[in-house]
């Protein structure tokens, strides 16, 4: 293990050396540009919670609410340096019996380190405290979709019911009959709600209609899935989940030369590079090299931190990028045990198609069983394993 | 309430980010009775802990990381710490990372009359703005390289050179010498131009080898006259002078089988070259940095790589040499071909070194 990390440390260090310092000859070089600019309404509002915060070093809500913030930044920028933000500004606040807005935010930054368990007990600790507070229960029912525990993620929908909108309450409905299923009832459902909620805010409409392309996807209509992306997309807001899912489906459309378009200004994003350098080899494009290399990088950087947040887009890089199908049914199989989506099913179906290893695929395909998911492209490669 | 709904629109997305988290990359090097080091570190993170970013547009100039250097010294070194010895910071450069553009702090450290057998290294950079951040540092002390992550959970760190038994620090070294004639491709065409020849002087073997074994031992020899002698400090020359004389030497050996000036006494203008490579060698080792209390298992270790290595290019070259030197490829390709291309490259790399130029031909 001390081998690999050395010998990882020192490929590390080797790419960096390629490029070695330089001292700059003009003042004026630009040499970084920073995700806000001071007057952004963004920043402003990040320097007011930071200064509350450290104001007010004994208030939990203020802490909560800067960590809270930044964490959405992480969200919406794939940036995980906000992660380290939100993390530091809830260090004071370790012991269970914090207030129900810490829990709840500790919750949600567990999760993002997969811890799932401990995530949700955050959660349910920030549901004690305050049984109506729709974020945590939302976040619940994220949690169990991704672990593909339908049942549970369905319990907390029916709990969010009272207290969310119907819109919202719909959405988490419709997720869940839409992975068992029923995706053209939910479609159908969900698409009803958001015409009777017209004025809905448009964080809510984008969210929405992100489902709503992602139903449609799956139910093999792709002018449909098509016009709920752009509509998506013309809200005018940053979110690295729907330019993913996005670029997912224009990839499958064979629309390369789009997605290259599209996530232009995007490559600080991991998930979002992966898009680009799939694109880039389906349209052949000259800078797919460049970008292949710099992912490698980026997955060699945080196995060398001892963190695999990214297995799934590990294992899509390894089997689409790089040729290497053991590798990636390797990872694809790990990421398998803790992330149950569709997208972690259709990369260990593939792997295990590529490597030839059809036993692999056993628990991806029972869940394709069980649960009922409806996609073309899924089944077809289950048929191609069985 | 925008804040809540922003969230919520999470709800099912995003669970599953890639991403790169802050790292900076600390490098530490011995050099005399110290060590000199690198810091590299994000200018996103900088931003966040000091701010570097004067006129706000979201932009960072180098004019505007230039007039924060000693505040970015000040904020970095009171987070690093390497005991018993004193930091002294340096020259402020830029470096591009996989996630952008990085501040590089080059620095000393100063440890008083010599390296103490071990240091500890304490690193709390933005421990307390970004748990998440670490330090991947890359440490040479002695032959030996040592590589950790740095984090709050591992803040501390034992750096020792001595840590290693004498036995497995000769043997570091005399890999490093086996290492050093491998890519140091002067030595080996000097090497290699004395040798050419020797093939086809006489027809019988042993009179040849006993011409590479003569050749061989006084470049040997004088080699490790000047390597001792610089590794002790007893003689000290300018490296460009001495690089730019090895190149030089390269040029003679190989011009010599073109137009032969010497050709008996071969044995004497390996030694005399061989004393100006030493030096050549001595430098290498300086940049591995020498334990005070094993300075002679070092550079005996050293020495006998170099040989080692020296020997293994002898071994391969001189049977083929002898197997063909009858044929039109040895006279002419190899003899004659060879010793031009290698007059050539070494005539190039003395140009660099002389006018301290870089031609990029090779």
């Amino acid at each position: 293990m001390k081998l690999v990390q050395g010998c990882l440390l020192a490929g590390a260090f080797s790419a960096s050396a390629l490029a070695a310092p330089y001292l700059p000859k003009d003042d004026g070089a630009v040499l970084e540009r920073l995700p806000l600019r001071r007057a952004d309404p963004a920043a402003a509002e990040l320097r007011q919670l930071r200064t509350a915060a450290a104001t007010r070093p004994d208030d939990p809500g203020a802490a909560a609410a800067l960590a809270r913030r930044y964490f959405e930044l992480a969200m919406a920028e794939g940036d995980p340096r906000y992660v380290g933000y939100a993390e530091a500004a809830l260090r004071p606040w370790r012991s269970d019996d914090a207030p129900a807005e810490v829990l709840f935010v500790r919750g949600l930054l567990k999760q993002y380190r997969h811890d799932f368990a401990g995530a949700l007990r955050d959660l349910q600790g920030a549901l004690q405290r305050d049984p109506r507070h729709i974020g945590a229960r939302s976040w619940r029912a994220a949690i169990y979709m991704v672990g593909a525990d339908y049942a549970a993620a369905r319990e907390e929908c029916r709990a969010l019911e009272p207290q969310a909108g119907e819109l919202l309450a719909t959405g988490c409905r419709a997720s869940v009959q839409a992975a068992t299923g029923k995706a053209r009832q939910a479609y159908g459902e969900l698409k009803a709600a958001l015409d009777e909620h017209a004025d809905a805010p448009s964080e809510i409409r984008l969210w929405v209609l992100t489902r709503l392309a992602e139903f449609a996807w799956r139910l093999d209509e792709p002018a449909a899935a098509e016009r709920h992306f752009r509509d998506a997309m013309a809200l005018g807001l940053r979110d690295n989940y729907l330019l993913a899912a996005y670029a997912d489906f224009l990839l499958e459309q064979r629309r390369p030369k789009e997605v290259s378009v599209l996530l232009r200004n995007w490559s600080n994003s991991d998930t979002l590079l992966l898009r680009l350098a799939l694109a880039g080899k389906a349209a052949q494009l000259p800078e797919t090299q460049a970008q292949v290399k710099s992912l490698g990088e980026r997955f060699a950087a945080s196995a060398l931190r001892g963190e695999r947040l990214h297995l799934a887009e590990e294992a899509r890089f390894l089997l689409d990028l790089k040729g290497d199908p053991k590798a990636a049914l390797a990872a694809a199989s790990e990421n398998w045990k803790t992330q149950r989506e569709p997208r972690d099913a259709a990369v260990l179906l593939e792997a295990a198609l590529a490597a030839r290893e059809p036993k692999a695929a056993a628990p991806a395909l029972r869940w394709l069983d069980e649960s009922g998911f409806e996609s073309a492209r899924l089944r077809r490669l289950a048929a191609q394993l069985r | 309430m925008r804040i809540l709904l922003v969230l919520v629109l999470s709800l099912f997305a995003g669970l599953c980010k890639a991403h790169k988290p802050s790292d900076s990359y600390l490098t530490l090097g011995a050099e005399g009775h110290g060590l000199r080091g690198q810091w590299d570190i994000a200018l996103r993170d900088l931003e966040h802990a000091i701010g570097l970013d004067a006129d706000g547009d979201g932009a960072i100039t180098w004019g505007e990381l230039r007039a924060k250097h000693r505040e970015i010294d000040a904020y970095a070194f009171a987070r690093l710490a390497l005991r018993p010895c004193a930091i002294q910071p340096g020259a402020l450069l830029v470096d591009q990372h996989t996630d952008g553009a990085y501040a590089v702090l080059q620095f000393t450290v100063a440890c008083g009359e010599a390296l103490p057998g071990e240091l500890e290294l304490e690193y709390s950079l933005f421990a307390d703005l970004d748990p998440t951040h670490r330090g991947l540092l890359r440490a040479r002390l002695g032959a030996r390289t040592l590589t950790a992550v740095l984090g709050p959970e591992r803040p501390k760190l034992a750096l020792s050179a001595e840590g290693r038994s004498g036995v497995e620090q000769f043997l570091d070294y005399a890999r490093e010498g086996v290492w050093h004639i491998w890519i140091g491709f002067d030595h080996l065409l000097f090497l290699i131009s004395l040798l050419l020849p020797a093939v086809l002087a006489t027809p019988r073997f042993a009179p040849a080898l006993w011409d590479v074994f003569k050749v061989v031992t006084a470049f040997t020899v004088a080699h490790s006259i000047t390597l001792a002698l610089a590794a002790l400090a007893v003689v000290s020359l300018p490296s460009r002078l001495v690089e730019s004389a090895i190149a030089a030497s390269v040029v003679l050996a190989a011009l010599n089988n073109l137009w032969p000036v010497v050709q008996r006494g071969r044995w004497l203008v390996a030694f005399a070259f061989g004393l100006i490579h030493g030096f050549g060698f001595a430098s290498v080792l300086a940049d591995l940095g020498l334990p005070q209390e094993n300075l002679l298992v070092a550079l005996v270790g050293f020495n006998l790589g170099v040989e080692a290595g020296q020997l293994c290019v002898v071994a391969a070259f001189l049977p083929i040499a002898y197997a063909t030197r009858h044929t039109w490829m040895y006279r002419r390709m190899v003899f004659v071909g060879g010793s031009a291309l290698i007059a050539l490259v070494a005539a190039t790399w003395m140009i660099e070194r002389v006018f301290d130029l870089k031609l990029g031909l090779i």
